[in-house]
């Protein structure tokens, strides 16, 4: 008895051990004068990040990159925490919503790097290079073929919130951990008011992440979702689902995601030299093919080549409900209050 | 109050038998005891007179009404029973009246009715001024008093009693025999009581059971398996006794160490073993049956413990005190033997090994 | 010499004033717990009511006129008081039937329900999420098809639903705390019943049900703290139906990030800590003196009710129970953890696929995750039976005065809700005080030992309880010191103990999501909070087949366990 639990200690410890010592290891500092560890939070999907990071891992072999995602809200709120700390716990940010690269802009804490491709962008970017835009997410609409036709569903922002026939059976993300929900929010609210919040939640819209809502339209629990045309393609591709996008008739609303840098003052590893390389290699050709590799648009009009199963860039820009991103900041909590307040139950 | 018959009973937990081919028929009114050390199976018997086991076998009849057979199953609630649990289990969450007066209520009793009932039971038992109290202010054997009241209040048909009072102390013990006894002869209730201490049921029975290992070993009154045990395990589970081995021939037994003799009228011949009660050997100075030499005495107050050597064999000897005095370890003495049993030699030694 | 007596020990107790460890041992485990738990609630109350600076009622008034606040408020009562009672009406019957009758397969039953005790609550709402949705819910659309209705019979994202997946995954808690009360209960006192004439049904009314009310009382307590504070069942159930609980409105508060938020979030912390303390303090102090259990000197088996004709029947029923709430569950988590696309069949062509298993085993951040969870909880582990072997030492061989405070504040500590544990680390241990854990493995091991260190220390405690003092002194008489005492005869005897104790706090700190959902840093997040995040933001057939391996994990140490140590691990 006695030896037997001695036996199952020294495992558990060993075990224990084995795996710390795993993660002690450090790569060397390399010859390519960069090196050190990274830390970049993100909103992407694991998935994304995943490729994402082997291709870094391949390019940047002397730099110890880490992901860390969470959606954009959670990140915000680990950050404000940070900043009341003192000390941030990223070197780099990759999250959603633009609105925010504007205030971390303003708090002084983002790093400025020029790139010299920057005249290729076909987004607005900052022109003290605090922030560019990486990525484009697209909040669309998606529906199941499969369960439902695409006649019997809303095709229009508007119908989603208004066409009593979807009335429980639609889902969208939560604008307070998502930066593109609120992104999104704050555009249907400029365009329709803030009555659109009511429709939704009179709609009794479901709120959750959008893997958890694709899921949703695969066993016909939603039959309709808006969602980041993104993840829906993702999906088509890699489990070969049938599930369609709809570009909603009253416009997609197009979210140029930022990449952004933290200057040393508030840096953990202080890399400014890693960040520049990293963020660089973003915004080059091979990193934009990354990008749409991860079924995301690119940023750069000499990258015209759309994601798998999408429309070109340019046709989606054709109808879009502007998001009047300085507008979003101030904005945040009050968006954010008002949409809860309408959607909850009472 | 009625008469109680066990057919052919036997108990088995899956592969291993605790009981078997158990008969045996209870007078109306008659105090017996089942008596033998602990998992011989008596307490098992009681619980099936009280039916909270079922025999695997065999028949029980309370006052003519079948209670359990083959193709019939009275539970405990309607056999009309009381009894006294060893660990007394009284109700905690009950004051001592609400305890009594639980069987009448399960009787739908009237609540005057039962109030009187249960005034006169607690009288019987000397608790009348407890019955406002909470079990826990009382003493063990005021506990053990509120079970008994509890067991008689609804004037049962049987009383069984389970060890009631090996979880008492010695003096307290000694005066609640008594005070069952006299409870039991007031009323004239039949009762079964189940006890390892061969004391208890040498004084309260009327008969008395002995059981060892799932068999009966002797039936009848105190006296009886006292001085004429059926066996040495008997003998030996009923008060104190030398074993000497011995052969028997022409009417004589002679002793297998010290080839000292006895005469003897019995039937038994060929290898025997006697069975002698220390008390019923005097110590003499002419005329003994055996000779011996005093090994060692033990100053008792009302008796000395003595230890004789007949020259092979030894044996104990409750000796008057007066011994004591006189005597010295190392004297040769006369014994007289009053009076002793002989038991076949099945040339086993287990009976003499008690498990309790 | 009465003089002489009262004077003797007196100066020996002047003496060990200053020597005696004991003192040393109960003032570090005060101090730590002052530091790491006492401190932080108290400065999170006093935030609650300070948060201008100056004292000020504002922040309650805005919380708590706030609708959405009211509605959390509420939902959490109503959740927590009807899990509550569906969840005592559940285990007390099966308490009974496992433990008083002669129920078919109860050794079975008995470990079945008592391992789900071990199963992480997040697993179940995920798999009634798929199992009673209003469209599409399979066993919804079963009970449709054979009832031929026209609609879905049940909603999962309504209050009953939550009430459903709480009251299912915590009436465990009742059942341990109901079946250990009757194992400990003198079967002759439901004899005494029968004899007296007394149905089994009417015993049950009048005897046993009476004497095991305060047990009852203390699980039902239990099971509503329990679900009043439970985080990960109604983010996933009531949050898509919006319906919100205080807990999830709190992590909600921290996640908006700003001063505001973090107060509104203390503000209804200090409401949630105010109920379970007042739970806490009927249950232990009031109710726990009515203890009536006795522990009987020679117990006979307990006396089994012939089910008689119902025996089938309500064995049927039973099954049926565990089918539906636990067997069908885990299985409906197990077969997600391979469906490519989940609104088809299992077994259509194509749709099962080991994808999901595979990324568990390579992904970075969930082997990471994996090992921060390990590492954490076997640090928690350790360190909490340390502390609980030096504090049952202390309750039970020594009758130094202070010895019940560090035991008082481990009680609170285990009754307070894991989300205020972690909102007030986070406030207080971020630096403003000098200290400086948060981001670290150390405040998730500090959270983790507070919330649930009690468990190990009643373990050993109870245990420590069955020796008999006079076993040690037996080996110290025979010449060994008292340290060698300790080793040769205390430690092998309670050696079962210690190992129930360990794995008693490793086990829910292993997949522990509340606290972890705030604690958790780039570098430190833990198993729970990634298979959350998995379920509730990336992709949910890697969560299930995460909940599954942690599921297999669970159970292969419990019954690892149970073999190793002769089946005398159990709890």
């Amino acid at each position: 008895m006695k030896k037997l639990f001695m036996v199952l200690c020294v495992l558990v410890i060993a075990s224990t051990l084995v795996f710390a010592a795993g993660s002690a290891e450090k790569p060397k500092a390399a010859d390519g004068g960069l090196s050190g560890k990274l830390v970049i939070y993100t909103s992407m999907y694991d998935d994304v990040i995943e490729a994402i990071d082997e291709t870094l891992e391949k390019v940047f072999p002397t730099i110890d990159i880490e992901f860390f995602y969470g959606g954009t809200g959670t990140l915000q709120a680990k950050i404000a925490a940070e900043v009341a700390a003192g000390k941030l716990g990223c070197d780099m940010l990759m999250v959603a919503d633009p609105s925010y690269a504007l205030e971390l802009k303003a708090m002084g804490v983002l790093q400025p790097i020029m790139i010299n491709n920057a005249a290729d962008l076909a987004f607005d970017y900052d022109k003290e290079g605090y922030w560019y835009p990486v990525r484009i997410s697209n909040m669309v609409l998606a529906y199941n073929p499969g369960k439902f036709s695409k006649a019997d569903i809303p095709n229009s922002f508007y119908d989603f919130a208004y066409d009593k026939r979807v009335e429980g059976m639609i889902s969208m993300s939560n604008p307070l951990t998502s930066g593109t929900a609120l992104d999104t929010i704050s555009a249907l609210k400029d365009k329709y008011g803030y009555e659109y919040f009511t429709a939704l939640g009179q709609q009794k819209v479901k709120i959750e992440s959008g893997s958890v809502a694709l899921t949703k339209l695969e066993t016909g629990e939603c039959k309709v979702i808006m969602i980041l045309e993104e993840s829906v393609l993702q999906k088509r591709e890699m489990d070969r689902s049938k599930i369609e996008v709809i570009y909603p008739t009253d416009g997609t609303i197009v979210v140029p995601s930022p990449i952004m840098s933290i200057n040393d003052q508030w840096s953990p590893n202080k890399n400014s030299a890693a960040a520049k390389a990293v963020t660089e290699w973003f915004m080059s050709e091979e990193g934009q093919k990354n990008i749409v590799k991860a079924w995301m648009h690119s940023v750069s009009s000499k990258y015209p080549t759309p994601p798998y199963d999408a429309i070109p860039t340019k046709e989606i820009l054709k109808n879009t409900i502007p998001v009047d991103w300085q507008a979003t900041v101030t904005l945040r909590e009050e968006l954010r209050t008002k949409f809860q307040e309408a959607v909850a139950k009472k | 109050m009625s008469n109680i018959i066990i057919k052919d009973v036997k108990k088995a937990f899956g592969e291993v038998v605790v009981l078997s081919q158990f008969n045996a028929e209870f007078a109306d009114g008659e105090f017996i005891t089942l008596l033998g050390p602990s998992g011989c199976g008596k307490t098992t018997m009681l619980r099936m007179l009280a039916g909270f086991e079922k025999p695997t076998e065999g028949e029980i009849y309370i006052g003519d009404q079948d209670v359990s057979s083959p193709k019939n199953f009275v539970p405990p609630e309607r056999r009309d029973i009381g009894m006294v649990f060893q660990s007394y289990a009284v109700w905690p969450h009950m004051t001592v009246y609400e305890n009594v007066a639980y069987p009448l209520k399960m009787k739908k009793m009237g609540k005057q009715e039962i109030k009187k009932h249960v005034e006169e039971v607690l009288e019987t038992v000397h608790l009348s001024q407890y019955a406002q109290r909470i079990p826990s202010q009382l003493s063990g054997g005021q506990q053990q008093r509120v079970a008994l009241a509890r067991a008689l209040v609804a004037k049962p048909r049987l009383l069984l009693l389970d060890e009631p009072l090996s979880n008492l102390d010695a003096k307290l013990r000694d005066s609640m025999r008594f005070e069952i006894k006299e409870i039991q002869k007031q009323l004239g209730i039949t009762v079964v009581y189940v006890t390892h201490d061969q004391m208890e049921a040498m004084t309260m029975s009327d008969r008395v059971i002995v059981i060892n290992k799932g068999v009966i070993q002797q039936v009848g009154a105190p006296t009886e398996i006292y001085r004429h045990p059926a066996n040495q395990f008997v003998a030996d589970f009923v008060g104190k006794i030398n074993f000497l081995k011995a052969t028997s021939k022409d009417k004589v037994l002679t002793l297998a160490q010290s080839g000292q003799t006895l005469p003897y009228e019995g039937p038994l011949k060929g290898d025997v073993v006697i069975g002698i009660r220390p008390e019923n050997i005097r110590l003499v100075s002419i005329k003994g049956d055996f000779e011996g030499t005093l090994v060692s005495k033990f100053y008792l107050g009302d008796v000395n413990d003595c230890r004789i050597d007949l020259g092979g064999e030894l044996i104990r000897v409750i000796a008057e005190p007066t011994t004591f005095d006189v005597c010295e370890v190392g004297q040769s003495f006369n014994l007289r033997i009053d009076e002793f049993t002989v038991f076949e030699d099945t040339g086993e030694d287990e009976h003499t090994k008690i498990l309790t | 010499m009465r003089v002489l007596n009262q004077q003797a020990p007196l100066k020996q107790e002047k003496h060990r004033w200053f020597l005696d460890p004991k003192w040393l041992i109960i003032i570090a485990i005060v101090g730590f717990l002052l530091v790491f738990q006492v401190f932080p609630l108290v400065y999170l109350v006093f935030r609650a009511f300070f948060s201008t600076g100056t004292f000020s009622l504002e922040a309650f008034k805005r919380v708590y006129t706030y609708p959405l606040n009211w509605s959390a408020l509420t939902n959490t009562v109503v959740a927590a008081t009807f899990s509550m009672i569906f969840g005592v009406l559940i285990a007390f019957p099966l308490a009974w039937l496992v433990g008083r009758t002669n129920l078919y397969g109860k050794k079975f039953f008995r470990t079945l329900f008592v391992a789900t005790y071990m199963v992480p609550p997040y697993v179940g709402a995920m798999a009634w999420m798929r199992l009673l949705n209003p469209t599409v819910g399979s066993m919804n659309m079963f009970l449709q098809k054979i009832f031929n209705l026209g609609s879905a019979p049940f909603d999962i994202y309504t209050m009953g639903g939550l009430i459903w997946v709480l009251t299912g995954f915590y009436y465990p808690y009742a059942f341990i705390t109901i079946s250990r009360a009757m194992e400990k209960m003198d079967p002759s006192l439901e004899e005494a019943s029968r004899i007296s004439g007394a149905s089994p049904l009417t015993t049950l009314r009048t005897i046993t049900l009476p004497m095991m009310l305060p047990s009852i009382v203390a699980a039902a307590l239990l099971v509503f703290v329990a679900a009043g504070s439970c985080y990960g069942i109604p983010s996933i159930i009531g949050v898509p139906g919006q319906i919100h609980t205080v807990t999830t409105r709190i992590i909600d508060f921290v996640y908006i990030g700003s001063q505001e938020g973090l107060t509104d979030a203390t503000t209804l912390a200090v409401f949630l800590m105010l109920i379970a303390n007042v739970v806490l303090y009927l249950s232990t102090f009031s109710i726990g003196k009515k203890q009536y259990i006795t522990v009987s000197g020679k117990s006979t088996r307990p006396n089994i009710v012939d089910l008689g004709r119902w025996r089938i029947p309500i064995t049927a029923l039973v099954i049926i129970f565990a089918l539906v709430v636990v067997i069908i569950p885990f299985v409906t988590v197990a077969l997600s953890s391979i469906t490519v696309n989940l609104g088809e069949s299992v077994f259509a062509e194509g749709n099962i696929t080991w994808r999901y298993w595979e990324r568990i085993f390579t992904r970075k951040s969930i082997i990471n995750s994996a090992r921060n969870s390990l590492v954490s909880a076997v640090m928690a582990a350790t360190f909490g039976l340390l502390v609980s072997c030096m504090m049952a030492y202390l309750l039970v061989r020594t009758n130094i005065k202070g010895k019940k405070i560090p035991d008082f504040m481990i009680t609170v500590g285990s009754g307070t809700p894991s989300v205020v544990i972690a909102l007030s680390l986070i406030m207080s241990m971020s630096g403003k005080f000098g200290i400086n854990i948060y981001n670290t493995l150390t405040i998730m091991v500090i959270a983790y030992m507070i919330k649930y260190m009690m468990m190990g220390m009643r373990t050993v405690v109870s245990a420590l309880t069955q020796i008999s003092p006079s076993l040690e002194e037996a080996s110290q008489i025979s010449g060994a010191s008292w340290l060698r005492s300790m080793k040769n005869v205390t430690l092998p005897l309670i050696a079962p103990a210690l190992v129930a104790g360990w794995f008693l706090i490793f086990m829910p700190c292993f997949y522990e999501l509340t606290m972890s959902t705030l604690l958790y840093s780039t570098n430190t997040k833990t198993l729970g909070y990634e298979l959350y995040t998995y379920q509730t933001y990336h992709n949910q057939q890697t969560a299930s087949a995460l909940a599954t391996a942690i599921l297999f994990t669970v159970f292969g140490i419990n019954w690892l366990l149970n073999k190793l140590t002769d089946g005398e691990f159990s709890i």
